[in-house]
């Protein structure tokens, strides 16, 4: 009776860039597994995107049929590619950079950003566009490569190392810039599961502080922006990338610059309702840099998932009272939290900003005289700090 | 009544009268108030208002009033008497003018005049008329709030005529005569029959939601009489009566669930009111609501004339008298009150006398030469004398009735250090400071349970009062004490507390109801049949005899619907969170200790659900950690039994003596395999029953022996290899310690995923231990006993023991621990068997011939009497056999037949497997008349004896040798990588429909194990590799792929109708497929919002997908284990030890020749592993269950599925598809006479006329099913010809299109 609820893990798109992250992942040798109870099996599946079981989807063509299917949005008119390269720049001159491109497309930024003596990679998984954009990488000398990513592709830890890129410690610069969409149907999950990257530094972020320019909808924009101040709005997932990240708008561009493909190349024309509402919408292109102080001595790679759970948690009854999410978060007396984050003890979950988050964590996190500081943690008993 | 109203109206008042924020008598207010709860806030809600503006006045008033009188009268006592009497005025006066009220006081005041006096006198008029007012709401409250507090016993009726006829009744007075009404009452015709059928719900969901909520109000209703608290279920109903939105949810069961009730109580004015709702909601009564009417006129000792009319009315709704001792569910004490009655009217009636179970004769043609009469038996009987056994029952008895046991751990006892000793002592004093917590909270939960109650909603409370409060502590500290540290999820938690609940309920009824003393006359009266050293007159089957003992049992108790299970659980579960605390440091107690819970209610994320879970704080685990008890408690019905179970006779009644066990085990919440089991006539079920019957029968007890040396490892340092999980002290451990400040982030990314690695192997290591200790446990608690394990089965038939952790269906080590309690000396080939056993569980020479097996042993046998002898120190070569710790078990066993000084003559205990090879493949294989195919599953006789992985391997390399050859870069890197054990797992799934996906994996997995394999091609090789072995299982078993295509294209036609795939197995054992779309159940409130979905519930479509992608397993699968029952029965019959693990057969050495001649049929002699015997029935098998698969069998019940009702999608509608003209399986056709010897010499000789299925599919079907094109037609025609009827068969199995001719 006990019927899976969700199955699997819901499976990201394939994307360039997530497909790329999540071999990474894999690559990694990935992860805990939660095996907190033995009934998981029973329909409590785990949605840990770094933990997909293996390297098996390209096996499975009715899935990868259904990703086939969504389309995807790619850049086309040369004035756009004008400006965003304009935008990506920031009034620097010819300073060479290293750009990943996600499922360039029709090439057409790509050619704007070689033009301007970048140097690109361009990642496309749709074989159609191969062609072209391998052309277009003639006589550059080498400053362009065309990756098609196909299943089964190789992990993306042998692919950065046929590139040649070189991982730079946290507190060094950025390597390099990775430039894309959000697909359009999965922008929450792909936002999800690069903050489980980041923070575990994992994928590409463990090539160092990888800066991220991507379009994303509007929507979304803002609620990754929201604070209090905007309650309704605010959410786990602002949290943490607020937290994580430098979030900076750098351009808006309406949803009908751009156009939309279906696989194999194919022009779609917007026919259903949904997508005509989209048009109405803008797309914003951010650009996310990880903080290079993230990372202190109580958030840690180690322990960022119960961050995580913490703000799952706060979020779920975001209305109530943050005193009573501390009792069944941490064993530690809600009072002296209190009383050390300097809150009331009326202050709701949405009165908090995402750095009064880190701050109570780590206050947590570092609180003398308990062995067991969090109720969620399952590997709290085999850590030693 | 009136004392009662002057006390509240006075408080009521006083309370008024006095000014705000005067907290002493408002407290004190409280404590009386608390009679009548939550009225209260809204009865002082108006005075409240007006508080502020007049009661300043009327404190003046008063002290004015008051000094007044004490001018007048210079006495002091009388200014309280005073206030008294103005405080009871206006209830003594009732509606006196207000006027009245003043003389005394404006008399009392002469004195003053003029304006002022003037004044005061109107304020005082007003305010008294106020009082007044105030006074008669209050007053009209109290009634109101007295109303509420009684139950009602009258209802509402919303029909005028009959709520003027029961107004006029009642004003008769107690006295008049109240069969009179009940008399008229019946005459009247039932008015609304079948409104309610006429508003069938609208859609499905909310016919499901009403469906739910009817069950959970009959449950309650039902409860609350066993409980005693009848005035409340009544109460219930008729505010649910009253209320006419919800009338449609009452439905007759519940009124005569409560009318039921008063009539055991004798209370007939009640019962009359109940019959009054029944007539009301337009309900004709029925059998019952007559049987509970006579009951309680008997009761009474009514006179003859109203039992005359009541039988007369019975008579012309056309309910016959008859049935009402028959068909009615009514236990003996209330037939004989009913007998009474009935005699009064018609003295010289008689019940009929409770038929004779017609000679219980199964109608399956299989079955027929089990229960011949004709024939010689010998059945077999244990090994224990009448005494010792009758003693063995009064232990399990004990046990029973005590629903938990205590078993001693195995685990190495701790030192008993000061902290062992302190932690222990804590423990003890918290648990019993709980247990008080815990009573006391459940007396509060009871409380405010029935105050909830009386709203009329249906509520826990009876639930609660089943069993004692201690109870119900004691279960929930169990509970407790085995949550894992990383706690448990609330839903399960939740189910698990209500299933156990409902346990104990169940044993202390049948405590209560006497059951045991008859229980324990008839099972010593059973006992002669199994004795040694008792008599029976005609030897019979256990069930056979068990149901010539004596009438069935009473009728069993109904589940709770699985909402109210979980509420209960969910209750209880709320209860423990709440309940248990424990000081926040339990080291050093320094002042008044701080309390803090001991669980947490806290939540996972998974995906994006959270789940909410119970989990210990980390203190307390660890002061369980350091108390480091050693003891384990199980429930009752998880322990092996000390006394052969009860024999199964119904799908209710069998295995253990008290606890309640289920023929078929399902998913909690599933009923429609228990509708169909009930609705079976008995007799077709005979077969599964008596199978399941003789396999708990077999006795086993411990192999002392291996069980030493298992101990021995388990308590030192364990050893993986051989299955003896290691303590957690041997978990790896991180290599972690201090970090530098400065580690780089990856770095501790790196070292993240190394803990989490070892956390998960801590883990995977911990529950394996537990699992170990578990059944080591049990086994040294079991040690220097005889045990039974009673068995059920699954949906499928395929068979289970109903202990979970100890029994012979585990691993190897599990297998090992087990030995046949009785037994039998090895006669003349038992040795060798014992040889050839030993040799198969090593898993070498498995393409050799019995004989070289044999040979093999005689070879070896240095190394096996070494092993005997020294298993731990010697050359150790039973670690090396495929199962190694039974194969020492035979080794041991064979060191000692071999030492006696008669081998011959040496009682052996230990059991010989005879195991089937890949039992799917066979019956496709037999399904689709693979010659080849069958040949390497070993149907077709053959000197050597064929193993069909090797087969499958050896295939795949050929095509790997081609593909190499061709310059394929995978199949060269696999070239000498093709084994036997990469393709075994995928092969053997594949029959049960295991696609390439999965196959991919299982393969990747064995090449990951290849140590010297490149495990950069893993990914690539196994898709290869996957695709090769499918290729080969086609090759080699062509039709088996068609089949299983044609058997899901059927289910996916049948899900499509909307029903779920049903069938009858050969044996008679209706099946369903519980697969339809989840229906969501959600329980409100409390800790967190419950929200489960099942699967099981058939209101909802069938889930076309799981349906059909089940249906060819699951239809094996019960092939299966018909083959396994019936082998079971001819065993039984031939007095052999019988004990299986699906399709690996157990029995004495000396019996294993007779086992494998079992059951009788055509076979060819022959000397190998496998024997040919067990494949056989398959054949016959084959049709008797194609034929009634997709009809849903007519004689077992179960209705076809209505294939006629709507066209089927991709096919024409069917032709014929009557279920009338379904042949019915009691006519023999189905199954070929064994007539036709199988010709060694020959490929397979099908008999079976299974083998249709392919000449009879019309072409275009056949392209359309990817079935073959028929090569047998020519054989299909002959067979049809000779056998008419099958073809008639098969075309309705087929739902042919019409122009198909079908055959006569």
């Amino acid at each position: 009776m006990w019927v899976p609820v969700a199955g699997l893990p819901p499976r990201l798109t394939l994307s360039a860039l997530t497909g790329a992250c999540r071999l990474c992942i894999l690559g990694s040798g990935a992860a805990r597994r939660k095996d907190v109870l033995a009934r998981d099996r029973r329909g409590l599946s785990d949605f840990h995107p770094q933990l997909l079981p293996s390297l098996s989807f390209g096996d499975s063509p009715s899935w990868v049929t259904k990703c086939r299917l969504e389309p995807r949005r790619y850049i086309t008119s040369p004035r756009l590619a004008e400006t965003l390269v304009q935008v990506l720049r920031g009034g620097r001159e010819k300073t060479c950079q290293l750009f990943l491109e996600c499922n360039p497309g029709p090439g057409i930024l790509t050619q704007a950003l070689l033009e301007n003596g970048a140097r690109v990679i361009a990642l496309e998984s749709d074989r159609t566009f191969i062609p072209h954009l391998e052309s277009l990488g003639k006589n550059l000398n080498g400053k362009l490569e065309v990756v098609h990513l196909k299943p089964p592709i190789m992990v993306s830890k042998m692919l950065f190392q046929n590139l040649g890129i070189q991982a730079l410690p946290w507190s060094k610069g950025i390597p390099l810039k990775v430039i894309g969409i959000f697909p359009i149907k999965n922008e929450r999950k792909t936002l999800w599961k690069l903050l489980h990257d980041l923070y575990s530094c994992t994928s590409i972020y463990r090539y160092g502080r990888v800066e991220l320019n991507m379009f994303i909808s509007e929507k979304q924009y803002q609620k990754l922006m929201a604070n209090p101040k905007n309650p309704n709005l605010y959410q786990a997932l602002s949290v943490l990338w607020q937290v994580a990240c430098e979030i900076k708008l750098l351009h808006m561009e309406p949803w009908s610059s751009f156009d939309i493909y279906t696989q194999n190349g194919q022009l779609e024309k917007p026919k259903r309702r949904e997508s005509l509402e989209e048009l109405q919408q803008n797309l914003c292109l951010i650009q996310l840099t990880p903080r290079r102080t993230l990372f202190t001595e109580n958030l840690t790679p180690i322990n960022y998932d119960v961050f995580f759970h913490m703000l799952k948690q706060c979020f779920m009854k975001r209305n109530a009272k943050l005193i009573d999410h501390l009792h069944s978060l941490s064993p530690v007396d809600a009072m002296d939290i209190l009383k050390k984050i300097k809150k009331k003890e009326k202050t709701k979950i949405t009165n908090l900003y995402p750095r009064d988050f880190k701050q109570l964590f780590e206050t947590i996190e570092c609180s003398k005289d308990y062995t067991c500081k969090w109720l969620y943690d399952d590997f709290l008993e085999d850590r030693i700090v | 009544m009136s004392a009662l109203r002057w006390g509240r109206g006075a408080a009521g008042l006083g309370r008024a009268l006095w000014p705000a924020g005067h907290p002493g008598l408002l407290a004190e207010e409280g404590a009386l108030g608390g009679v009548w709860g939550r009225r209260r806030s809204s009865s002082a809600s108006p005075c409240e208002q007006d508080r502020g503006k007049d009661w300043g006045h009327a404190e003046l008033l008063e002290v004015l009033e008051a000094r007044v009188r004490q001018l007048q009268a210079e006495c002091v006592s009388e200014v309280t008497v005073k206030r008294v009497d103005v405080a009871r005025l206006p209830e003594a006066g009732g509606f006196q003018p207000p006027r009245k009220a003043q003389p005394g006081a404006t008399g009392a005041a002469p004195g003053l005049s003029g304006r002022w006096a003037e004044k005061l006198d109107k304020e005082k008029w007003t305010m008294q008329k106020r009082r007044q007012r105030l006074e008669a709401k209050l007053e009209e409250q109290a009634r109101k709030l007295a109303r509420e507090q009684q139950l009602r016993v009258e209802p509402r009726l919303l029909n005028g005529q009959l709520a003027k006829s029961l107004q006029r009744w009642e004003q008769g007075g107690p006295r008049s005569p109240w069969e009179e009404p009940l008399a008229q009452l019946l005459q009247e015709a039932p008015r609304r029959l079948g409104c309610e059928a006429e508003q069938a719900p609208a859609d499905r969901v909310a016919g499901a939601r009403l469906e739910s909520q009817r069950q959970r109000l009959l449950a309650f209703l039902e409860c609350c009489l066993f409980t005693g608290h009848l005035p409340l279920a009544h109460h219930v109903l008729v505010v649910q009566h009253s209320r006419s939105r919800q009338q449609r949810l009452l439905t007759l069961a519940m009124y005569n669930t409560v009318m039921l009730g008063w009539a055991r109580k004798g209370c007939f004015k009640e019962l009359v009111y109940v019959f009054f709702m029944v007539k009301d909601a337009g309900l004709a009564p029925d059998l019952l609501s007559y049987a509970a009417a006579l009951q309680c006129m008997g009761r009474l000792d009514q006179d003859a004339g109203t039992i005359q009319r009541c039988l007369e009315q019975m008579a012309q709704d056309g309910l016959q008298l008859q049935e009402l001792f028959v068909g009615s569910p009514l236990c003996k004490e209330d037939q004989g009150v009913l007998l009474r009655a009935v005699r009064k009217a018609r003295p010289g009636f008689s019940p009929p006398p409770r038929p004779k179970p017609p000679p219980p004769v199964s109608s399956s043609p299989l079955l027929r030469e089990i229960y011949a009469k004709d024939r010689p038996v010998s059945y077999p009987r244990l090994h224990l004398p009448q005494k010792k056994l009758e003693g063995l029952f009064q232990q399990q008895l004990r046990v029973e009735m005590a629903t938990t046991v205590t078993v001693e751990s195995v685990e190495k006892a701790p030192r008993l250090t000061p902290e062992v000793l302190r932690a222990r002592k804590t423990l003890k004093g918290l648990r019993a400071r709980w247990e008080a917590a815990l009573c006391r909270a459940l007396q509060e939960t009871k409380a405010s349970e029935a105050q909830a109650a009386r709203d009329g909603r249906p509520t826990l409370l009876p639930y609660l009062c089943l069993l004692g409060e201690r109870e119900f502590a004691r279960l929930l500290l169990q509970t407790l004490q085995a949550l894992p540290p990383q706690g448990e999820s609330l839903l399960w938690l939740a189910q698990q507390l209500g299933l156990r609940a409902f346990n104990r309920h169940i044993v202390q009824r049948k405590l209560l109801s006497n059951q045991v003393r008859e229980l324990e006359k008839r099972y010593s009266q059973y006992l002669h049949l199994l004795a040694s050293d008792a008599q029976v007159a005609e030897p019979c089957l256990p069930r056979q005899h068990w149901e010539a003992l004596g009438a069935p049992e009473a009728p069993h108790e109904q589940p709770w619907p699985l909402p109210v299970l979980v509420q209960l659980g969910k209750q209880l579960a709320e209860l423990l969170v709440g309940a248990v605390r424990m000081p926040s440091s339990l080291a050093a107690p320094q002042g008044p200790p701080k309390l803090i819970p001991v669980l947490y209610h806290v939540y996972s994320f998974r995906s994006f659900r959270q789940i909410g879970i119970l989990k210990p704080h980390p203190a307390f685990t660890q002061l369980l950690a350091a108390a480091a008890e050693r003891t384990l408690t199980f429930e009752a019905a998880e322990v092996p039994m000390l006394c052969p179970p009860l024999p199964w006779t119904s799908p209710h009644s069998g295995a253990f003596l008290l606890s309640p066990t289920k023929l078929m085990r399902s998913v909690e919440g599933t009923m429609q395999h228990q509708r169909l089991l009930e609705r079976c006539p008995p007799a077709e079920l005979h077969g599964a029953l008596d199978a399941l019957t003789q396999l708990g029968n077999c006795a086993w007890r411990v192999n002392g022996r291996v069980l030493d040396l298992v101990l021995e490892l388990f308590t030192a340092k364990g050893c993986p290899r051989l299955g003896v999980p290691a303590p957690p002290s041997e978990a790896p451990r991180a290599p972690w310690g201090r970090l530098p400040p400065d580690t780089p982030p990856a770095r501790k990314a790196e070292l993240r995923r190394e803990l989490a690695r070892c956390l998960k192997v801590a883990r995977e290591m911990q529950s394996l231990r537990a699992d170990a200790l578990y059944r080591l446990s049990l086994a040294q608690h079991l040690r220097h006993r005889v045990f039974w394990l009673p068995h059920n089965m699954d949906f499928r038939g395929r068979t289970y023991p109903c202990p979970p952790h100890f029994n012979h269906l585990g691993s190897d080590l599990a297998r090992a621990l087990l030995e046949f309690a009785q037994g039998r000396p090895l006669g003349p080939h038992g040795l060798d068997w014992l040889k050839i056993h030993l040799v198969n569980l090593t898993g070498l020479k498995k393409r050799e011939s019995l004989r070289a097996r044999l040979a093999f042993a005689d070879e070896v046998m240095e190394d096996i009497l070494d092993s005997a002898d020294r298993p731990m120190t010697g050359r150790k070569w039973w670690m090396e056999a495929d199962e190694p710790w039974q194969a020492l078990a035979c080794c041991m066993e064979i060191a000692r037949a071999s030492r006696s000084p008669d081998p011959a003559a040496h009682v052996s205990h230990f059991p010989v497997h005879q195991d089937g090879s890949c039992n799917g493949l066979q019956h496709y294989a037999a399904l689709g008349r693979d010659s080849v195919g069958a040949a390497s599953v070993n149907l077709v006789p053959s000197d050597l004896p064929q193993d069909v992985y090797s087969g499958v391997a050896a295939q795949v390399e050929v095509f790997r040798r081609q593909d190499a050859e061709q310059g394929v870069r995978v199949a060269q890197v696999l070239e000498g990588f093709i084994s036997r054990k990469v393709v075994k797992q995928t092969v053997m799934t594949v029959v049960y429909g295991v696609t390439r996906y999965g196959g991919r994996l299982q393969i990747e997995k064995r090449l990951r194990e290849l140590s010297d394999f490149p495990q950069e091609f893993v990914w690539e090789a196994s898709h290869y590799l996957v695709r090769q072995v499918f290729l080969s299982l086609q090759e080699m078993f062509s039709g088996t792929r068609a089949i299983q295509r044609w058997l899901t294209e059927s289910a996916r036609l049948i899900a499509h109708t909307g029903s779920a795939v049903e069938w009858v197995t050969p044996l008679g054992i209706p099946i369903i497929q519980p697969y339809h779309h989840d229906s969501k159940i959600l329980i409100n409130g409390g800790l967190q919002s419950l929200t489960f979905s099942s699967s099981g519930d058939t209101s909802q479509k069938p889930n076309t997908l799981k349906q059909k992608n089940g249906f060819p397993p699951n239809f094996i699968h019960s092939l299966d284990s018909s083959h396994m029952m019936l082998t079971a029965l001819h065993c039984y019959r031939k007095g052999l030890t019988f004990v299986s693990v699906h399709d690996c057969f157990w029995t004495h050495a000396a019996d294993v020749a007779v086992m494998n001649q079992v059951p009788p049929a055509p076979r060819p002699r022959r000397e190998s592993g496998r024997p040919l015997a067990r494949a056989l029935p398959t054949w016959d098998l084959s049709l008797a269950i194609v034929r009634h698969a997709l009809l849903g069998g007519g004689a077992a019940g179960g209705d076809p599925p209505d294939l006629g009702a709507q066209p089927l999608p991709p096919l024409p509608p069917p032709a014929l598809a009557p279920a009338a003209d379904a042949p019915s399986p009691g006519v023999p056709r189905a199954v070929r006479p064994s007539a036709q010897p199988a010709h060694p010499a020959r490929p397979v000789q099908v008999p079976g006329e299974a083998v249709l299925l392919r000449p009879q599919v019309p072409e275009s079907l056949q392209e359309r099913l990817g079935l073959p094109a028929a090569g047998h037609a020519a054989v299909g025609a002959q067979d049809r010809a000779l056998q008419p009827g099958a073809g008639e068969a098969l075309h309705l199995l087929l739902q042919l299109t019409p122009g198909v001719p079908a055959a006569r």
